[in-house]
């Protein structure tokens, strides 16, 4: 797989930091393995002492042999390898949707339900959430870290004041509640003219309370005046829903974390206090459309593999969904396995037919005149020939050599 | 705006030189569209990355510590 390639470290003289003889570090380095197990060599040869230069050799030469027979042979069908290693696995998640994730108390969308609505790529996942870091100050201060609150959370009428309606005056009557005001850094003349922004009507601000009306007396404008109120977002981010704080441990003490339900990362990112580093999303797009593809990738892998693990699945080899997440991300833009992605944009049109809307995939082929090279695998099952893996892709030709 | 490539989500993306390039064509015995591909408009692409060129992509690998991969910019 690509990853089985590997670069040397980038504080890493070779043997940095353990105390082995040049000559041990020149076998080892002699020798084929990734950094990882190199230092995992000079750790053993380290803490054995008297380990003399070719027994070095040997163990190095061992662990070389070992590893060169864990990686995947040539014409290895890494692909159906990788299918079967989730699929099975993926036969015991759950099919509840519902569960909330670790310990925040946030709905998160878990088990066989997420995983499917990760490889199809959905535009938008069912419960969209970040987990949002903090800077400094803001992360150790309770108070700051409101702040921060105030301005991811979206606000509605309903947060900051009582909303009645005097069918009498035809008038909408607001009576603002001063310390939620105060508290979410928001004044009487803020709401009001964003009242007046987005319904269009004059308003009449006095203290602590708003008031306005329809321009003509009717009784349905007025009602209508009064829905239309209650769904402006007066501060903060209209998708995310509802945001919880946590106070969470970290090495050096502890640090305030955010919880959102709903997403809107790019917007985040930009707040003050807001750590860029750091936070996250469980949206995909969102995190190809703000921090690249290579961004997602990671992002796929890290999301398949805590949806596995949170269902008690933690002995799927990583190596699998590296794979998924290359797949998807190869063309330089998320792309989802199935009819719409990648099974369908496939060459052969009998693998295609084989996977999903079979007389559509034919019917079509057929108009277009389509040809099958039959290379793949599906389509060379279909007709009956070996397929072209494994053994199946050599060919052994006879001839005389010349004495 | 944000600076992206602080994120720890996004590897290190440097342009490679055309003569390394070639190199690493070589080695895997492919062309350079075989690459997997980089969108123009990737947000992580360092701003002189142009049509054609290939990026560096190094990873913190779950695998092997650091992984080398390469990716094509594309429209």
């Amino acid at each position: 797989m690509t990853e089985s390639r590997s670069a040397v470290g980038a504080g890493g003289a070779p043997g940095n930091g353990y105390d082995v003889s040049d000559d041990v570090v020149a076998v080892v380095e002699d020798t084929d393995l990734p950094r990882r197990l190199k230092d995992e060599v000079y750790g053993t040869v380290e803490s054995r002492e008297d380990v003399t230069v070719e027994e070095a050799d040997e163990i190095a030469r061992a662990v070389e042999a070992r590893y060169l027979d864990t990686r995947v042979d040539p014409l290895d069908p890494v692909g159906t390898v990788s299918a079967q290693s989730i699929g099975e696995p993926g036969t015991q998640l759950t099919m509840n949707t519902f569960h909330y994730a670790g310990v925040a108390e946030i709905d998160v969308t878990q088990g066989l339900p997420r995983l499917i609505e990760l490889v199809d790529a959905r535009k938008t996942p069912d419960t969209p959430m970040m987990t949002v870091y903090l800077e400094d100050e803001y992360a150790t201060e309770r108070e700051k870290a409101h702040e921060v609150v105030w301005k991811i959370e979206a606000t509605k009428i309903l947060a900051l004041g009582d909303v009645s309606t005097n069918v009498a005056d035809m008038r909408v009557q607001i009576s603002l509640n001063r310390d939620t005001l105060e508290e979410r850094m928001i004044t009487p003349e803020e709401v009001a003219e964003i009242i007046e922004d987005s319904l269009g009507v004059e308003t009449v601000q006095n203290g602590a309370a708003v008031e306005f009306g329809p321009e003509e007396p009717s009784y349905r404008d007025l009602l209508q005046l009064v829905e239309e109120l209650r769904e402006i977002t007066f501060k903060g981010i209209e998708e995310v829903s509802r945001v919880v704080i946590r106070r969470e441990e970290v090495d050096d003490g502890e640090e305030f974390v955010l919880y959102t339900e709903g997403s809107a990362f790019g917007d985040v990112l930009s707040i003050e206090g807001v750590d860029a580093s750091r936070s996250t999303c469980n949206n995909i797009h969102e995190i190809h459309r703000n921090l690249g593809i290579e961004a997602a990738r990671e992002t796929i892998i890290e999301e398949t593999n805590d949806t596995l693990k949170e269902q008690g699945l933690e002995n799927v080899n990583v190596r699998h969904l590296m794979l998924v997440a290359d797949i998807m991300t190869n063309r330089g833009e998320i792309e989802s396995i199935g009819r719409h992605g990648i099974s369908g944009s496939k060459d052969s049109v009998l693998a295609r037919a084989a996977f999903e809307v079979t007389v559509n995939h034919l019917l079509n082929a057929a108009i277009h005149g389509e040809v099958d090279d039959l290379n793949g695998v599906t389509e060379n099952v279909i007709v009956g020939k070996p397929i072209k893996l494994g053994t199946g892709d050599v060919d052994l030709r006879m001839g005389s050599t010349g004495r | 705006m944000v600076d992206v490539s602080q994120h720890e989500l996004v590897p290190e993306h440097t342009v490679l030189d055309e003569e390394i390039l070639e190199d690493v064509l070589e080695e895997y015995d492919i062309d350079r569209t075989d690459l997997p591909k980089i969108k123009r408009t990737d947000p992580a692409l360092p701003d002189e990355a142009e049509m054609g060129d290939v990026v560096k992509i190094v990873r913190d690998s779950r695998t092997a510590d650091q992984a080398v991969v390469y990716r094509l910019v594309v429209d």
